[in-house]
């Protein structure tokens, strides 16, 4: 039965394939928003102006302490009662935006602010504008520390990509659970679903690995 | 003379506590200040309002014609004019000792940058360390770091220098290279103010000596006058402290 099961699952693969590619779609879209938007944020979080260190703090917290699959649920149900209407596929880059945002921009944040005040003055002391000094002063130092839990980071988002199944974005989980209806060896279905999430992620791991070392020295 | 620097009914408080009482200061161009007195008497706050790194709350200063405090100077054309040296040097530790000096210059002077690195070659000649422009800072001793750091300042061709206790972060045998190289920048007519407790340095180029208290100017006075001949209990106390330690 199982070796039937199996040839099965094999010409299916396909299937998976497409799974897959959803699910690649959706993770390198997210990491390029979730860096430029975190990135941004994590500036204005670290900056002067009280009143957006604070949103962004109250934005962060919210996002950290809700579940990602509740955060998922509110924005595919709820909006449409605003009478936004979102497509499965859209709103799931929507919540991974929000949420993946959210985490890259306390590590930018932290990163930024681990770097000795003085940096900065000597920076504007010179007549460099604040942009110029975050840029050529404090970010090339700032990312020795944001990088390696940057890359961490990413291959979270990666697998919490799986979480927008629940919406029916037909992405590698969601292929997992459709397949297991029709060959029910959840073992060996999962078992594919699991081989493939890690193929994208272990190159990641291992850049994240080889940044903590370089970075550390 | 002309004035280059003007306090005028300079106040300033961190919270309550008042840093900056009425400071009336008149500094003019080629003038060579030193500024003396304890820990947190308010004299590195002082200096820092020249060039905005602490706002005032009441008062004016004017540098070179500019009002600096107010609101909408322009910060970037106001500091290429003011050279800055730190207790703690704060080179940048990513960029070699060129590339630190000549950031400014490319940057906000918008220099070429075959240009700025002649003249950043120029002032590491100037306070001696034209074979280390290939270096970065940590691989540089503290006094190496500090003469970086005022070729920094020098490259943009300032009208003034500060120096916020330029030597109190060095090793004592460092000391004499720091202050050799300031020395000679006072030969060169450059409008400097200096926060420092080196009485040597002041009896020998300073034109006066400050000396704060409590966030005022408690006396003013030539540099022999002052170290030998102080007016106010404070500055005797102060300098017996100085001479002892």
């Amino acid at each position: 039965m199982m070796a039937f099961y199996f040839s099965r699952l094999m010409e299916i693969f396909p299937f998976f394939l497409k799974g897959l590619w959803m699910t690649v779609q959706i993770a390198f879209i997210s990491l390029f928003t979730c860096t430029v938007l975190g990135f941004f944020l994590g500036i204005f979080r670290s900056g002067q102006n009280r009143f957006l260190k604070w949103f962004i703090g109250v934005y962060v917290s919210f996002v950290r302490g809700t579940p990602f699959v509740v955060q998922v649920f509110i924005i595919f149900f709820i909006l449409p009662e605003w009478g936004i209407q979102l497509e499965a596929f859209p709103a799931a880059l929507l919540a991974m935006a929000i949420m993946g945002s959210a985490f890259i921009c306390e590590i930018v944040a932290g990163g930024i602010s681990s770097i000795p005040k003085g940096q900065w003055e000597a920076a504007a002391s010179s007549g460099l504008t604040m942009t110029q000094q975050l840029r050529l002063v404090i970010l090339p130092q700032a990312m020795k520390v944001i990088l390696p839990p940057l890359v961490g980071q990413y291959v979270l988002l990666i697998k919490d990509t799986s979480v927008v199944s629940v919406i029916g974005v037909m992405e590698l989980t969601r292929v997992g659970w459709v397949t297991v209806v029709r060959i029910p060896e959840g073992l060996m279905v999962f078992s594919l679903v699991g081989i493939l999430y890690f193929v994208i992620s272990y190159p990641l791991i291992l850049l994240s690995n080889y940044l903590e070392r370089r970075m550390a020295v | 003379m002309e004035n280059m620097i003007e306090f005028k009914n300079v106040h300033k408080w961190y919270g309550k506590l008042h840093v900056l009482n009425d400071i009336n200061l008149e500094i003019s161009r080629g003038e060579v200040l030193v500024i003396c007195g304890p820990s947190g008497s308010g004299k590195s706050t002082l200096i820092r309002c020249i060039n905005r790194l602490e706002e005032i709350q009441k008062g004016e200063i004017v540098v070179n014609n500019t009002p600096v405090h107010d609101k909408t100077v322009n910060l970037t054309r106001l500091r290429e004019d003011i050279g800055f040296v730190f207790q703690q040097f704060h080179l940048y530790p990513h960029m070699t000792v060129l590339q630190n000096i000549t950031l400014a210059p490319v940057n906000v002077k918008k220099m070429s940058r075959k240009k700025a690195e002649a003249i950043a070659m120029e002032k590491l000649e100037q306070v001696g360390l034209t074979d280390k422009s290939g270096a970065y800072p940590g691989q540089l001793s503290g006094g190496q770091q500090q003469r970086v750091a005022i070729a920094r300042g020098l490259a943009m061709s300032p009208e003034i220098m500060l120096f916020d206790e330029p030597t109190s972060a060095l090793d004592p045998e460092m000391i004499g290279e720091v202050l050799d190289v300031m020395v000679n920048l006072v030969s060169e007519g450059m409008t400097m103010c200096v926060v420092t407790h080196e009485m040597g340095f002041a009896k020998k180029v300073a034109d006066r000596v400050v000396f704060m208290d409590e966030g005022k100017i408690v006396e003013t006075g030539k540099p022999d006058e002052f170290f030998d001949n102080p007016k106010t209990e404070r500055a005797e106390s102060f300098i017996s402290m100085i001479l002892t330690h």
